[in-house]
């Protein structure tokens, strides 16, 4: 399966009365974003913001983060079953707006949610403070349940992304990259001197407001399946997580997984990128015995040599993290687990819920329990009504003036478990 | 099941064996599974299930069985059960659970029943 995906750099965003996409500003209309956002009648209001690098700005809280992407050639359209029919992706010409996001920032439940500060010293924690921000504020027609809101609220910036995509659809882009993986035969023989390696993707499965879809399918109703790497490319992976903003993997992170990307970048020259095994973060034990050994059998029918493991979330998936671990290391596969840490304040208790021996080899995403202290922003897209609340917020930390303290896990993606950032725990 | 979260009690009470405590507070959900564990019976749902951390959320479920689904290893359910309530109080430890407002409570109770009803919807819990 062949992608290229054709890179549009975008370095400003600004409103119009169109949507289009002149020498890298991406204008917008408002108007229409918030028309269409509006025809689901379970949302009452939509508030078109914008967002750029540098500005006294402060976004909350976030609900999802998603990098306008539109297919040009080839089978299918952007987040297949979700947005676009049902259909393979992954293969032909996909166009992106690099540099360009729409994120969706309303309350969804009264505690979670993440902060992005577009400047300031905590702005360095988040990848979003470096993009052109498309935001928009939702509303709730009232009385409306929790999961429909959550359903709700993934539709709008799904739909606006998809939107403000279509200017991208006949600009000629900046950089085109592509990105190859054979069928495993082909795959194997193509490098055949090269280790063998696979990465094993797993995605937060635990319920309402820690689902992820895989073409529309609820992750926590399928059992591991491979994938094509191309495919994420597409949006074949959608966010519907909202816990835990430090290490929630929102759909942009999906479209840009880091490990994918890197694996790419080794692929032919120092290894042989063979594929993506996917799997869940069930809450039921006999679902992660399962899955678990289904990995490791998959990693050993794949013939690999060695594998990375990313999880998303704290605690639940710590357990099948250590099982796909422990399972696939006794297949007689290598495997590097790649997570974030939870060591308490002073660093010093262990970083994870679970633990195995095979656990040997890890890559740290740094730790969320750091408190750091945000200050007063000029504008505030959203609210801060919820931010002692907050996860990584308290009671009394938030200041009069606007500035507030809190732990690094109240920014958007800030200790993201798949290493999309610039922390890691060392050891001395 | 084992359960602080009296909407987890008014859905499946009747259906299944309910010990409910409206007084009990997160880390004694987690004692009385463990104590369930040294009675014989086993895991069936992971006691940290959701990513709202021990130190977040007033409410746990957890649910347990007299009969193994998957013919874990011994102790294992032990251990996890163990690691379980140190992670707890290393998390307690770090910040004490807020005083949150009733309606932050309520979205705290949903996303708990949330949690079981996936659980419950599991065709595996149809099995017996």
């Amino acid at each position: 399966m062949k992608l290229e995906l054709g890179k549009i750099y975008i370095r400003d965003v600004q409103f119009a009365e169109k949507t289009y996409v002149k020498d890298g500003t991406l204008y917008v209309c408002k108007e229409e974003i918030e028309k269409l956002v509006l025809e689901d009648e379970r949302l009452t209001g939509a508030r078109v913001e914008l967002a750029r690098p540098g500005e006294s700005v402060r976004i909350s809280p976030v609900k999802d983060v998603i990098e306008p992407r539109v297919k040009v050639e080839g089978n299918g359209a952007v987040f297949p079953g979700v947005i676009g029919k049902v259909g393979q992706v992954g293969e032909g010409r996909t166009h992106a707006l690099v540099g360009a996001t729409v994120i969706t920032c309303g309350k969804i439940v009264g505690f979670q949610e993440g902060v992005i500060d577009m400047s300031g010293p905590t702005a360095k924690y988040t990848p979003f403070s470096q993009t052109n921000n498309v935001c928009v504020v939702i509303e709730p027609a009232d009385g409306l349940e929790t999961h429909d809101y959550e359903a709700a609220g993934r539709m709008a910036g799904l739909k606006t992304a998809v939107y403000v995509a279509e200017a991208a659809k006949n600009l000629v882009p900046d950089e085109i990259v592509t990105y190859e993986t054979k069928p495993l035969l082909e795959q194997i023989a193509q490098y055949p001197d090269l280790p063998k390696i696979g990465y094993v993707h797993m995605l937060q499965s635990q319920g309402l407001l820690h689902d992820t879809y895989y073409y529309g399918v609820d992750a926590k109703k399928f059992i591991p399946t491979i994938m094509y790497p191309t495919e994420i490319m597409d949006g074949a992976i959608v966010s519907g997580n909202c816990v835990a903003p430090c290490d929630k993997v929102t759909t942009y992170h999906h479209l840009n997984n880091p490990v994918i990307e890197d694996l790419y970048q080794h692929h032919g020259k120092d290894l042989n990128f063979v594929g993506v095994i996917l799997t869940n973060e069930n809450v039921f034990l006999a679902d992660k015995e399962r899955h678990s050994d289904m990995v490791a059998k998959l990693a050993k029918y794949l013939g690999l040599d060695g594998l990375l493991i990313t999880e998303e979330g704290y605690g639940n998936p710590d357990t099948d993290l250590m099982m796909n671990c422990k399972k696939v290391t006794q297949a007689g596969v290598k495997v590097v687990i790649i997570t974030d840490e939870f060591p308490g304040r002073d660093g010093k208790s262990y970083s994870l819920a679970d633990a195995v021996p095979e656990a040997d080899t890890m890559v740290s995403c740094g730790q969320g329990n750091l408190i750091v202290h945000f200050p007063p922003m000029d504008k505030l897209i959203g609210t801060m009504d919820y931010v002692e609340s907050q996860i990584g917020g308290y009671a009394g930390c938030m200041n009069e003036d606007g500035s507030f303290d809190a732990e690094l896990q109240i920014i958007i993606a800030s200790t993201i478990a798949n290493g999309f950032n610039k922390l890691a725990a060392r050891t001395y | 099941m084992v359960t602080n979260n009296v909407r987890c009690l008014e859905k499946w009470e009747g259906k299944l064996q309910i010990d409910y405590n409206e007084e009990w507070a997160y880390l004694d959900v987690l004692l009385a599974a463990r104590d369930y564990i040294h009675r014989g019976y086993f895991l069936l749902t992971h006691p940290l299930a959701g990513s709202v951390k021990p130190n977040q959320t007033p409410f746990k479920s957890i649910i347990l069985s007299e009969e193994s689904l998957e013919g874990a290893e011994d102790f294992r359910d032990l251990t996890l059960i163990e690691e379980s309530i140190e992670a707890y109080h290393k998390f307690m430890g770090n910040r004490p659970l807020p005083e949150w407002s009733e309606k932050s409570v309520e979205d705290f109770r949903t996303i708990d029943l949330s949690l079981m009803e996936g659980v419950m919807a599991n065709p595996i819990m149809n099995r017996r």
